[in-house]
This record gives C-alpha cells, sequence and structure tokens, in this order.
C-alpha cells in the first residue's frame, strides 16, 4: 500500500519530466511522422511521374525517365481539363470565401432573428449526398433552359462548387471567431475609429488565418470534385473527369506529373513567402 | 452613420448574398429531391408524384439499415481517428510552429490538392498484399500470408481518416492559434503539484470511445474494447496532458474541434468513393446504395428517400452534439 | 515520348502475342488469312459520302445539306488515335475537318454508361439538345436509349460505308434490328483475366468458384458481366436468359460470396489490383488485359470455354441534335476501313469494320494479326451477347444484383 502511495506521490512530477520530454523530442518528431504520413502518396504519385511504361498502364515501376516532365500536357485534353480546373478552384474559392466569411461573422457577431434557419441552411448543403444534389442541380438548369445557365458550361460548374463550399467555410471561419476577444474591437471603437476601420484594422487581421484555411479547404474540395462536377460539366472536362475517365485504359503519367506540380507549387510558393518575410525581417 | 443607427440591419447584409446563393442554387435541389422521393414508376413510363408513396421512407430504412449503421460506425471511428491524429499536429504548428507554421499548414492540405484518386492508388500500392509495407513483413514471417487490410473494413476507415485529415487539422488550428500558448504554461504552473483527474479522464474518454467503436465496427466485444481503451487513454492522459491543458488550451480550441467533427463526420457519413475503391461487398456504406439507387437502378425515389433520411439524422445529431459539448454559445454568438 | 504509340513496341508486343493464352489462336491462324474476304465492296466503300450519297440500301435521292461548321463529339477517354508527333491531336478527327471543314469538338465526358446517362436524362426527358451530336455508349444502354425513343434515326443514304462494312456478327441486334439508330465503334470481350504464375492456365469459368484463391478473386460490377459468368457455368445462354436463370445464377454468385471468394467487386479497378499481384483472378476485360501485360507479363486473358461476354461501345446521335448531317458523315467516315485502321492502330480494342485488317496490315502486320483486334471465327463463336432486357426485367435484375454485390 504504502509503495503505491509512493508511486502515486511521483506521479506528478515524472508526468511533468515527461511531458518536457515530450516537448521538446516527441512532438517534434510527431510533426515530421504526420507530414510524412500526408505526404506519403504524393511520394508515390511523384515516383511514377518519372516512371517510363510501356503501355498504357502505369501501376507497375519500369525505368526512370524524364520524358513526362519534358512534356507535361503531351496527352490531348489535359492542358484544357486542369486549366479549366484550376480557373474554377482559384474563382469558387475566392467567392465562397467572402460569402461564407460574412455570414459566419453574421451568424458569430450578432443576435438577430432567423440565426436558427441560417444555421440550418448552412449544414445542410453539407449533409446532402453529393449525387444527389448533383443530379438536382442539373434538373434545375434544364428546367430554367436558358444560357448561363444551359446548355451547361464552366459557369454551372462554378455555380455548384460554390453553393457546396459556402458551408465548409462558414463552419471554419467561425471555429476561428468563437471566443475571439471582442476587446480590441472595442478599444477600437472607442478611440473613435469606425466600424469600417476597425474590421479592416482589427477584425479582419484577427480572423486571417480562419479565412486562408477556409480558403485552402475550398480549393481542395473544389479541385478534386468529381460527383456534383461531373453533372454540372457539360461538354466541360475537368481535371478530376479526366483523371477518372482515364482510368478505364491507363492514367497517363503525364497526371502524375501535373498532381505534383500542383504539390509542388503550392508548397513552393508558401516556401518562399517564408523566406521572403525572414529576410524582410532582417532588412 | 446609417448603419450606426440601423444596426439591425449589419446581419442581414452580412448573410443576404451568402444565403440568396444557397437559397437559388441549394433549396431549389432539394426541394426538387424531396419531391422526388414521392414519385413512383420508372424512366420509360414517366413518374408520378403521390404523398402515398411516404411508404419509400420506411422501406429504405428498413432495407438498408445495416448500411446507414455500417456508415454511423465508420465514419465515427474515423472522425475519432482524425482528431487524435490531427489535435497533436495543430498543437504543434500552432504553438511550436514559429516561422513554418504557413509552410506547415499548406504541407498539411496541399496533398489533397491532387486527385483523390491518385492518391488512393498510390496507398495501394504502399498497402498492397505483397506491397512496400506488408511483402517484407510476410517474407520476414511477421505476418501471415493471407493478412492483407486493402478489401477490409480497416482499409475504408483508414481510406476516409487520411482524406479527411485536413478537415480536422485546420480548425483546430485556427481555433487554437487565436490563444496565447503562455496562458496554458501559466495554468500549468498553477496546477503543478498533486495530480489532479483532468488528463486521466479525458484520455479514458477518447481512447474508449474510439476503441468502443472500433469494437462495433470489426465485431469485437464492445465491452471489452471500450475497457481496454479506458486503460491505455487513462495512462496516456495522465502521462501526457496536463491539467494546464486541460482546463485552459482544450476549452479554448473547442470550436476548432466542434468545426473539424463536423466537417469530417458530415461529408464521410455520405462518402462513397473510399467503400468502393478500398472496401468489399460487406463494407458498402449508404453513400453507395444512394449512388446505386440512383445510377444503376435508376430507383431515383430511394435515392432521394435515403439522402434525406440522411439529412435529417445529421441534423438532429448536431443540433445534441452541439449541446453536448456546450459550443452552442461559441458558435451562435448567444455570448454577447 | 509520351503516352508510346503502339507501333514502336512491335517486339513487345509479339512477344506478347506468342505468349497470350487466346481460346482458339490457332484455329484463328488458319482463318486470318483472308478474313476480309467477306467485304463485298472494299474499294468502293471507301468513297466519300458526297461522291455516293445514295448508295445505301434504304437511300433515297434527297438534297444533301451541307456539312456543319462543329461537330460535339463526346467519347471515353483515350478511345480514338493520337498523333504521334504532337500528341494533342488525333489525326482521324484532322482528317474530318480537313475533307469537310467541321471542326470537331471532340470530349472525353464519359467515364460510365450509367453516370453518363445521369448526365444526359435531364435534358432529354425535357426534350431539350443534349449539346452533343455523337454519344458512344455499350450496347446494353445504347439498347435503352434507343427503346426510350432518344437516339436520331440515321438516314442510312448517308452512311453507305457504314451499311457495307459493318461486320456481320453485329448485325441485327434485337434492340436495333435494321442498325437504324446505332453504329458501333469499338468492341470488347470479357473473360478470365489471371496471373499464369499463380494459377497456371485457366479455361473454365469453374475457376472463380474455385476456393484456392478465396480472397485473391475480382468479380466485376457491371451486371451483365459478372451474371453472365454464373450463366455459363450453370450451362445457361446470356442471349436468352429466362428470369429464373437469371435467379439461379445470384444463388450461384452469392455461393462464391459466401464463401470469402470474392475479394470486391470491381470496375476498372481491377487490373491495377491484377498487376500489383493483389489479385491472382478477375472478371477483366480483353482490351485492358493488353495494356496491363506489359507490367506483369504472366498475365493472361482467355474466353472460357463454357462462353464469354461480348459487349460492344455504339455511336448514337441523341434526339433533338444540333448537326445530325454532319454526325452521320463523321459516322461514315471511321467506317472507312484506312479510317478505321488508323483509329485501331491505337485504340487496341475490338474493331467492327470490315476491310479494316487489310488496311491496317499496311501499317503493321503484327497488331493486324491479333486475335484481339480481330478476333477468328472461333473466338467469336464463344462469346455472346447478353440480350436486350425490358425495362421490368432490368431493374428487377438489377435489384437482385445490388442485394448480391451490398448496395
Amino acid at each position: 500500500m504504502t509503495a503505491v502511495a509512493a508511486t502515486a506521490a511521483k506521479a506528478p512530477a515524472l508526468s511533468v519530466s515527461v511531458r518536457r520530454l515530450l516537448d521538446r523530442y516527441v512532438l517534434r518528431l510527431y510533426v515530421i511522422l504526420a507530414v510524412a504520413y500526408l505526404m506519403l502518396p504524393i511520394v508515390v504519385i511523384a515516383l511514377f511521374s518519372v516512371n517510363d511504361p510501356i503501355g498504357r498502364s502505369n501501376f507497375a515501376w519500369r525505368a526512370f525517365t524524364l520524358d513526362h516532365w519534358l512534356s507535361p500536357f503531351g496527352v490531348p485534353g489535359l492542358f484544357d481539363a486542369v486549366a479549366t480546373s484550376l480557373r474554377v478552384a482559384f474563382l469558387s474559392t475566392l467567392i465562397a470565401t467572402t460569402l461564407g466569411t460574412l455570414i459566419a461573422l453574421a451568424l458569430v457577431r450578432y443576435q438577430f432573428r432567423g440565426a436558427g434557419s441560417a444555421n440550418l441552411l448552412i449544414f445542410l448543403p453539407m449533409a446532402t449526398p453529393e449525387i444527389v444534389l448533383g443530379a438536382s442541380l442539373l434538373t434545375m438548369f434544364v428546367s430554367i433552359g436558358e444560357p448561363p445557365f444551359f446548355p451547361l458550361s464552366e459557369f454551372t460548374i462554378l455555380i455548384a462548387h460554390i453553393m457546396f463550399n459556402i458551408s465548409f467555410v462558414v463552419v471554419t471561419v467561425r471555429a476561428r471567431l468563437a471566443g475571439l476577444d471582442r476587446n480590441l474591437e472595442e478599444a477600437a471603437m472607442d478611440l473613435g475609429a469606425n466600424e469600417w476601420t476597425t474590421f479592416w484594422k482589427v477584425t479582419f487581421p484577427l480572423i486571417l488565418p480562419g479565412i486562408v484555411a477556409a480558403a485552402l479547404l475550398a480549393f481542395s474540395l473544389s479541385i478534386d470534385d468529381f460527383v456534383i462536377t461531373n453533372f454540372t460539366a457539360g461538354r466541360t472536362v475537368t481535371f478530376p473527369m479526366f483523371i477518372w475517365g482515364s482510368y478505364r485504359i491507363g492514367i497517363p503519367p503525364q497526371v502524375n506529373v501535373i498532381g505534383t506540380l500542383i504539390f509542388l507549387i503550392a508548397v513552393g510558393l508558401v516556401a518562399l513567402s517564408v523566406v521572403f518575410q525572414r529576410r524582410s525581417a532582417r532588412a | 452613420m446609417f448603419l450606426r443607427r440601423h444596426r439591425w440591419i449589419v446581419p442581414y447584409a452580412l448573410l443576404t448574398p451568402g444565403l440568396l446563393w444557397l437559397a437559388a442554387f441549394y433549396v431549389w435541389p432539394a426541394v426538387q429531391m424531396f419531391v422526388s422521393s414521392f414519385w413512383s414508376g420508372s424512366v420509360e413510363r414517366g413518374f408520378t408524384f403521390s404523398l402515398e408513396n411516404w411508404t419509400t421512407y420506411p422501406d429504405a430504412l428498413d432495407r438498408y439499415s445495416t448500411q446507414f449503421q455500417r456508415s454511423v460506425l465508420y465514419a465515427g471511428a474515423a472522425t475519432i481517428l482524425t482528431f487524435m491524429i490531427a489535435y497533436p499536429l495543430a498543437y504543434a504548428i500552432a504553438f511550436r510552429g514559429g516561422r513554418l507554421k504557413n509552410l506547415l499548414l499548406f504541407l498539411v492540405v496541399a496533398p489533397f490538392f491532387t486527385s483523390f484518386l491518385l492518391r488512393t492508388i498510390s496507398w495501394k500500392i504502399i498497402l498492397g498484399d505483397d506491397g512496400l509495407v506488408f511483402g517484407p513483413l510476410k517474407t520476414l514471417g511477421f505476418v501471415d500470408d493471407s493478412f492483407r487490410v486493402l478489401a477490409t473494413p480497416i482499409a475504408v476507415i483508414s481510406g476516409i481518416t487520411y482524406n479527411f485529415l485536413p478537415f480536422m487539422v485546420l480548425p483546430i488550428y485556427v481555433s487554437l492559434e487565436k490563444g496565447d500558448q503562455r496562458l496554458g504554461e501559466a495554468a500549468e504552473d498553477l496546477y503543478a503539484g498533486p495530480w489532479r483527474p483532468g488528463g486521466t479522464i479525458a484520455g479514458a474518454i477518447a481512447s474508449g470511445l474510439l476503441f468502443a467503436l472500433l469494437g462495433v465496427a470489426f465485431g469485437y466485444s464492445v465491452p471489452i474494447m471500450a475497457a481496454a481503451g479506458a486503460v491505455i487513454g487513462a495512462v496516456a492522459g495522465t502521462l501526457f496532458l496536463s491539467e494546464g491543458f486541460i482546463r485552459v488550451t482544450l476549452p479554448l480550441s473547442l470550436p476548432g474541434v466542434f468545426a473539424g467533427s463536423l466537417l469530417v463526420f458530415i461529408p464521410a457519413l455520405g462518402d462513397y468513393v473510399n467503400a468502393a475503391l478500398l472496401g468489399n461487398p460487406g463494407t458498402n456504406m449508404i453513400g453507395n446504395v444512394i449512388q446505386s439507387r440512383f445510377l444503376v437502378n435508376n430507383d431515383y425515389p430511394t435515392a432521394s428517400a435515403l439522402s434525406f433520411i440522411l439529412m435529417v439524422a445529421i441534423l438532429v445529431a448536431v443540433a445534441i452534439y452541439a449541446r453536448l459539448l456546450g459550443t452552442e454559445s461559441l458558435t451562435e454568438g448567444r455570448r454577447l | 515520348m509520351t503516352d508510346r504509340p503502339i507501333l514502336e513496341h512491335a517486339v513487345t508486343r509479339r512477344a506478347f502475342l506468342a505468349g497470350t493464352s487466346m481460346a482458339g489462336f490457332a484455329a484463328f491462324l488458319a482463318a486470318c488469312n483472308a478474313p476480309g474476304a467477306a467485304t463485298p465492296t472494299p474499294g468502293g466503300a471507301t468513297t466519300g459520302p458526297t461522291e455516293a450519297p445514295t448508295e445505301g440500301p434504304s437511300a433515297e435521292p434527297t438534297e444533301k445539306p451541307s456539312p456543319a461548321a462543329e461537330l460535339n463529339f463526346a467519347n471515353w477517354p483515350l478511345y480514338i488515335d493520337t498523333d504521334d508527333e504532337d500528341e494533342t491531336k488525333h489525326k482521324t478527327l484532322e482528317d474530318f475537318t480537313a475533307e469537310y471543314g467541321t471542326v470537331v469538338n471532340y470530349s472525353e465526358v464519359i467515364n460510365d454508361n450509367n453516370e453518363f446517362f445521369g448526365t444526359i436524362r435531364a435534358p432529354l426527358e425535357a426534350g431539350q439538345d443534349t449539346g452533343w451530336d455523337i454519344i458512344v455508349l455499350t450496347e446494353w444502354m445504347a439498347g435503352r436509349i434507343v427503346r426510350l425513343g432518344w437516339a436520331e434515326k440515321l438516314d442510312l443514304g448517308n452512311v453507305p460505308n457504314y451499311v457495307n462494312n459493318l461486320v456481320d456478327v453485329y448485325k441485327g441486334p434485337d434492340f436495333d434490328p435494321n442498325n437504324e439508330y446505332h453504329a458501333p465503334w469499338q468492341a470488347g470481350m470479357t473473360g478470365l483475366g489471371y496471373d499464369a504464375d499463380v494459377t497456371g492456365e485457366l479455361t473454365s469459368v469453374n475457376a472463380y468458384w474455385d476456393e484456392q484463391w478465396a480472397g485473391r478473386v475480382t468479380f466485376l460490377s457491371e451486371m451483365r458481366d459478372c451474371v453472365g459468368m454464373a450463366l455459363a457455368r450453370l450451362g445457361y445462354s446470356r442471349t436468352d436468359v429466362t428470369t429464373e436463370q437469371y435467379d439461379e445464377a445470384i444463388a450461384e454468385l452469392q455461393k462464391a460470396v459466401d464463401a470469402n471468394i470474392v475479394r470486391a467487386f470491381t470496375g476498372n479497378e481491377y487490373a491495377e489490383d491484377l498487376v500489383s499481384g493483389n489479385v491472382v483472378l478477375a472478371m477483366a476485360w480483353s482490351g485492358d488485359i493488353i495494356q496491363k501485360q506489359y507490367e506483369r507479363e504472366s498475365l493472361r486473358f482467355t474466353v472460357p470455354d463454357e462462353t464469354g461476354t461480348l459487349w460492344y461501345d455504339n455511336m448514337l446521335i441523341p434526339k433533338g441534335a444540333q448537326h445530325k448531317y454532319t454526325a452521320e458523315l463523321m459516322i461514315d467516315f471511321v467506317y472507312r476501313p484506312e479510317i478505321a485502321a488508323q483509329i485501331e492502330a491505337w485504340v487496341n480494342y475490338i474493331c467492327p469494320v470490315k476491310g479494316a485488317q487489310e488496311e491496317l496490315a499496311k501499317i503493321d502486320e503484327e497488331l493486324a494479326a491479333s486475335e484481339l483486334i480481330f478476333p477468328s471465327d472461333a473466338t467469336l463463336a464463344k462469346v455472346e451477347r447478353f440480350r436486350t432486357l425490358t425495362e421490368e426485367e432490368e431493374s428487377y435484375m438489377n435489384d437482385q444484383f445490388s442485394a448480391l454485390i451490398g448496395v
């Protein structure tokens, strides 16, 4: 009994030192492992982008080649598909992030009649299975039957992507806004700043990480959406549609090149900005 | 000046553009979906609407209850798994990321800018029956030759977990990052001293729940799994979770945890691609049923009814969850 | 140097063809010397429609409209020839433009019959133009479109090459007895795809029920392909299957599921599993195995002795298409043997055009001799088409099959 009691008494001290150790090494190691885990498929994708398959199938390693990197768009239709996907992803992210952030601000910062129903309307699109949503949207576009909704086009894809992105943005930005200290804003107002200035000088910088996170999620949803896009695309082909389609005969290695490139460019830009910030901080 | 005098207008002005968009491009299709759940007929004969077709609902529930339950289990297990993987990662990026914060954050999301299909094919290459991982293990005799991960429930749950991970990491990160970490450390000093039960309890609950769900998913004894999970969690929690963390940092991140678990759980419930590519005939989820009812069987009424049931179930679950977690005040602005 | 044109790999291809266990291969070699002998007028058939607008059997001398400025063509990805020099170009389409001045908007938007049907159903039901002038769908789906009255009737006078050069086996299917609504694009066979190093040579569908490979066998999630194998095992025929026989077949498949033999019901992903070795036996499509053999040489495709499935994808002109006449010109164009050969040299599925084999021989003798592109009569005798189902039958059968595969 006494031994147990002694151990129990030592436990806090032990756990504090364990925690110190944890903080210094284990947490760092964990980040490395977690990022490696997230990165693993990308490594395989990149590996097969320099593979030189004989046939049209690219699942087994054969030989190294840079050919596909030298002609990343050397597959008919691939360039248009990638360009379309990027345009739709950028625009839908931009618009949905704006609209969603405004909604999040309203829901967290104000009390008003109808907040409950607004909340409901935010959750519903996330909860609706894509296939039914896509098909119903198509039926709607067809029944309107007039441009710009019909014939289907990149515009109708964009409409759909903004629609399903809004909810994700609202939920993410709200996580940032919730519990944010209002005192700063009130102090600014007390100092005579109007609401507009207060928002841009105080609120916006505070919630910016949330907005960026929401935009990243929206971008990843949009650029990889297949089901809803397939219903609203008409004659347009997006990157995911191209990939799912080419799966039947063999995904060309150029698709791996593009996939790797998108990843590298995204990460590269941020890495550059980190370096740049460091430089300007020093200067 | 106008706004100062008519402050009540502000929230509506903020809401209007986004909600109009949803009203135009979500509500109409959703109503259409609801209407078509009361159809009967076929593509060739045409469909007719009648309220008498309400029986589609109980029929669909009855017929596909297995897949409904399986969806809840898989999505639930995946949500807890993403939480357990994401929380330490988000914590580390927010408080230990330093200048690399943004880069690390990007590294978390950027893999998901590439195609789902390519990622899944890659995982299948890595986890193949005789692939990079299990090939050597089998050669060395560590695992049985007939062992496999692909085409099992583990594969489906892991697939969902991987693919929804950024949706958990980012919200937790943004809610943690706004807080001052020194607060947590100060609290740690405050609560240093005799052992307190916070970490132990939190660890036991989280891990016990996860193990229980995994038990249900794989058909092991649930009480035994839950107990084992609770013990493991209690030990881990005692060692790793400080009282300062439990009392200060964790509450601070609750809105993020709430948001993250919604962003993972809700889409995961309706997911079908992971089960389609990584599962076997016994792992189909409700999303697979809806997909097949709609596309293959042209059974639009059942597909719509199932979707509607799913939506209502999700809304109810979200309401209960919000209340349980006590985040309503945090997320709905009741505080002001 | 990206997607390798097949011509560059003649040696590999020869090695492959030699190693492939095609049932009836010997019989084919004997018969392949003159398969085009049956073609009635190979020379005349290559004339353009402008010269021979009234050659077809049901042709009437009507005034011909001029070709439209554009043609909207929806097809499956990687399903048409691609220029060796500039891989963003399709020579067949450029030739068409050169001849008729029509720009072809060729989109590779079709990934799946059911999915594509989902996207064109709404406009067709509403009497709207789908935006497409030509779509390509597998015969059972083509049959549904024809049955629904959603396909334009071809003016056979405008498609003399099609009328003259269609290989006999595709003539007069039950959904379109006079071949007035559809024109086959490419065909393929469903049979045993396996890793001969593990399983040895397989010739019977009974292999799918062999517990020896439990957990390493995939079945197709395409109902007709999958149930067809069970029908073949039971000695029934796909061409006149009854509901009772169908039920028996489902029960037979259920046994394989219950015995945990079936790893998964798959679409295209089975090919990837065969390559990686996760799966040693699959219900497979002939065209896939040609490609996957490059990655795993021990893979084989065999049409089972009990019969395999013949399927074919078809060009259709959806109702309300804006450029029907130009679409007919295109259909006729790809039925010119030299154009068909040009497509075939790249696509490698089964060619439905008479005379294409001789034309292909001029480009690549070896390909032209391939049993998988121009199957012999002996092989064709071993494959059968799943009969066209009524809507009630299809709905019933799909329901039974869905229950089997767990959705």
